[in-house]
């Protein structure tokens, strides 16, 4: 599992990532403080410097005289031994003496008298930090301006911005640790409930389908509940499939104990005919109890949810006129009247044609059997839908319901399974089709629509 | 002084100022004969690869440096050294000039040394070569002290018939002043205006001791001699026409008084100032590699020992210097280096040296014109 994949890891990533970002910003910010807090530091010697330069300017033979303090020099210069530039100017810029030949404030103001400004230059192509007094004699008769410049190179700057930087950094990534252990242990706090979840789920055991009783944070609440309404219908679907099995084996029992019995009956006799009129009974029997197994067997294939038949296009007309072929004799056999209304032009749905035909059978089977003596298919365009309706008694309203349920038997029929209608109920749901019991135009009578107006197209 | 180097650039402004540069520079050397070119080649040993080869420009006298370049020699013989030794003066100009000319530059005069590091023209060593090198004796790794040549008094055993020697600057100011009229003459010292190295002792000793006006006083009172070269001093007292020599450089007077038993050294045991000798690789050095193995060879204990022995350069190495260190602890506690600082470009300024120049000679005239103070 990679860590982008747990909700673990994407909460670290997503909270550490912008705390990666507010670090960096910070960096950067203490990295620029330090460097103004360096140099604001350094600022103050060049400052001292100039005024104890300026200090020893005097006015000698008509020229502006100089007695250099050396210390003035050296304050510049301290454990970092940096190189020191000084100059002396007059008031029109006239170099006067000093080490190097330092250059005019840049700035676009002019500095004020006594008061120093501070500028870096390149000379010698060194960075240096230069400090400028401009500023004049104090004397009785002459007060001509001059201005100190000094400048010297940025090691000792440097060196105390990156201590402070040095300094803030740890402070910094101190709190970045914490604040990503606290992260750390947050993260798992807040996911506790999940993992309380997990376990409660994994312990159960696996048969049990009893709701989940856990007290949990809102949001999980919600997943409980959704597991829980989940749980709940497994049990439904689960009582269901038990009710049907027992349905089942009840149906098949039945005519097989009749087999047995007839066949112990008629071993007891001697006479072939009774033998002969014994067999024909059971072959009937064991036909149906087959029919009855077949039929089983598709309504469980179609209640399976793992079955996806696939469908095509096919025209309802076509497959209406088909059956009606195939159930002619039979119908004629019972003397009932069989007949087709098909639309006009082809009703064209998409269907599982062996469903489709499946479900045909059954409905025209039902009428055969409960119908009366007259039956007519019908197909319709719009929406796309075939009818069976027939004449006999048809199925009161409150009844429709339970009559598409499996084994549910309206009449008392012995060659009747009782699966017919939930056979052709779960074909309907697959196709996502409708099924809709109805009485028949004619007033006495059932008419079943198998509706393909919301089916996909 | 300006900036030479700017002199130079802008045509030499002030004629007047250039060539009194010239005549104060030119005494910064203490050499005899500053005026002989002096050369040592020493070719290396295969002569068929010349691969490596070292230039070094030094004022550093032919006595003292021979030695110290052949122990180099001995030790490299791959490389092909030329040695030349000039006045200070020569060695700062000709290095502004041709830059990429030398390899090693070697000078007494600390200010022009100092500056030319300042202002970029050296190269910073390789920080493992100075581990073992005192802080004091170096800056930014650029420049190396690796002499210790104490400023001295000298003294004719004829000065002993007229008082007790002075052994510190206290004493000679009050025997100055005591026998102003005995000594008339009899005292030579440096003139500040004309050598270099006499103008940094007099910014020293001013910077150091609060009474030095006194004693320039003092000198006037006795009419000293004012010469500018310590050879000159050392001829004088040798032959017995000064009795007594102040602020002469004591690896030279050291080895001039062993040979003149008539002469006393004394390292004064209030302050004596110190000299050292500055070496820096050049910034554009043509072979920085020998360069350095020549500096580290400086700076090594077998170079160091070259130096305590076989010159009266003195060592500065911990280790060499060990037992005289020891004795420096123990009377000599005053020694005081010039210190490796920015406090040394003071001396280069113009105005800074005009102003103490005046301030010397009014006191020196001050001193000549006024009787002796009775005591």
């Amino acid at each position: 599992m990679t860590p982008a994949k747990s909700l673990y890891g994407r909460l670290l990533v997503w909270l550490s990532l912008p705390l990666i970002a507010l670090g960096s910003l910070l960096f950067t910010q203490a990295w620029r403080d330090s460097r103004a807090a360096a140099d604001h530091a350094f600022d103050r010697l060049l400052q001292a410097a100039t005024l104890s330069i300026a200090e020893q300017v005097q006015w000698q033979d008509d020229e502006l005289w100089l007695d250099l303090p050396p210390a003035a020099l050296q304050m510049l210069s301290g454990r970092d031994q940096e190189r020191v530039f000084y100059t002396l100017v007059d008031d029109s810029g006239r170099y006067i003496t000093g080490n190097a030949r330092l250059p005019a404030y840049a700035g676009s103001r002019s500095p004020e008298a006594d008061t120093v400004v501070y500028q870096d230059v390149q000379w010698l192509g060194m960075t240096v930090r230069e400090g400028i007094r401009p500023t004049r004699l104090e004397g009785w008769q002459n007060r001509e301006r001059f201005t100190v410049r000094v400048a010297h190179t940025r090691e000792g700057r440097q060196r105390l911005a990156g201590d402070l930087w040095w300094n803030s950094l740890a402070a910094i990534l101190g709190m970045g640790l914490l604040s990503l252990a606290l992260l750390l242990l947050a993260v798992r706090a807040a996911l506790a409930p999940l993992t309380r979840l997990r376990h409660a789920i994994r312990s159960r055991h696996p048969r049990s389908l009893s709701p989940l009783t856990l007290i949990l944070p809102g949001e999980l609440a919600e997943l409980r509940d959704v597991i829980n309404q989940l749980l709940a219908r497994m049990r439904r679907v689960r009582t269901n499939q038990e009710r049907f099995i027992g349905d089942a084996s009840h149906q098949l029992r039945t005519p097989l104990a009749g087999i047995s019995a007839r066949a112990e009956l008629a071993l007891r006799q001697d006479s072939p005919e009774q033998w002969h009129e014994a067999l024909s009974t059971i072959q009937m029997t064991s036909e149906r109890t087959g029919r009855l197994a077949t039929q089983l067997l598709s309504l469980t294939r179609l209640d399976n949810p793992e079955y996806a038949p696939a469908p095509e296009r096919l025209d309802l007309n076509g497959h209406a006129r088909q059956a009606l072929h195939e159930h002619w004799p039979a119908f004629h056999q019972a003397q009932v009247d069989l007949g087709l209304d098909s639309a006009d032009q082809p009703v064209t749905v998409k269907a599982t044609p062996w469903l489709l035909d499946e479900a045909l059978n059954n409905l025209l089977d039902n009428a055969r059997r409960y119908g009366a003596d007259r039956v007519t298919v019908r197909t319709l365009s719009a929406p796309p839908a075939i009818q069976v309706e027939d004449n006999g008694v048809g199925i009161a309203p409150a009844q429709r319901r339970l009559a598409l349920r499996p084994f549910h038997r309206l009449y008392d029929d012995p060659g009747g399974s009782g699966l017919g209608l939930a056979i052709v109920d779960s074909i309907a749901r697959h196709h996502g089709a409708r099924l809709v019991l109805d009485d028949s135009e004619q007033g006495a009578g059932l008419c079943v629509t198998l509706s393909f107006a919301n089916a996909a197209e | 002084m300006c900036n030479a180097k700017f002199c130079q650039r802008r045509g030499i402004r002030h004629r007047v100022l250039g060539r009194l540069l010239a005549l104060w520079v030119l005494a910064w050397s203490h050499a005899a004969g500053a005026d002989e070119a002096q050369t040592l080649h020493l070719p290396a040993a295969d002569p068929m690869s010349p691969s490596r080869s070292l230039a070094i420009h030094a004022a550093l006298d032919m006595p003292q440096a021979t030695p110290l370049i052949k122990a180099f020699h001995r030790h490299y013989p791959q490389i092909d050294v030329r040695y030349r030794n000039m006045s200070t003066l020569e060695l700062y100009q000709g290095f502004l000039r041709d830059p990429q000319g030398v390899d090693v530059v070697i000078s007494s005069a600390m200010p022009w040394q100092f500056s030319l590091a300042n202002d970029g023209h050296a190269r910073a060593l390789a920080p493992k070569t100075l581990d073992h090198w005192p802080e004091w004796a170096q800056w930014r790794r650029e420049l190396v002290a690796f002499t210790f040549e104490p400023v001295v008094m000298v003294y004719h055993r004829k000065l002993t018939d007229v008082a007790k020697p002075p052994t510190n600057h206290a004493r000679l100011l009050s025997l100055l002043q005591e026998h102003q009229d005995r000594l008339r003459g009899r005292v030579a010292t440096y003139d500040p205006a004309e050598s270099g190295a006499g103008y940094s002792y007099a910014m020293e000793d001013a910077r150091l001791s609060p009474r030095y006006r006194e004693l320039v006083a003092a000198l006037g009172g006795v009419k000293a001699n004012l010469e500018t070269t310590t050879s000159r001093m050392l001829e004088g007292l040798a032959s017995g026409r000064y009795w007594l020599g102040y602020n002469l450089l004591g690896s030279y007077a050291r080895a001039f008084v062993d040979r003149h038993p008539q002469l006393e050294y004394v390292i004064p045991d209030d302050y004596a100032l110190v000299v050292q000798r500055l070496a820096f690789i050049a910034d554009e050095a043509p072979h920085p590699q020998a360069a350095e193995r020549f500096m580290r060879f400086l700076v090594s204990r077998r170079g160091q020992q070259v130096i305590d022995r076989d010159t009266t350069l003195g060592a500065v190495h911990p280790a060499v210097v060990d037992r005289s260190a020891q004795q420096r602890a123990s009377s000599h506690s005053a020694l005081r280096p010039m210190e490796l600082d920015p406090q040394l470009l003071a001396a280069l300024d113009r105005l800074k040296r005009r102003a103490l120049l005046s301030r010397w000679q009014r006191a020196f005239q001050q001193g000549k014109a006024s009787p002796a103070i009775a005591e």
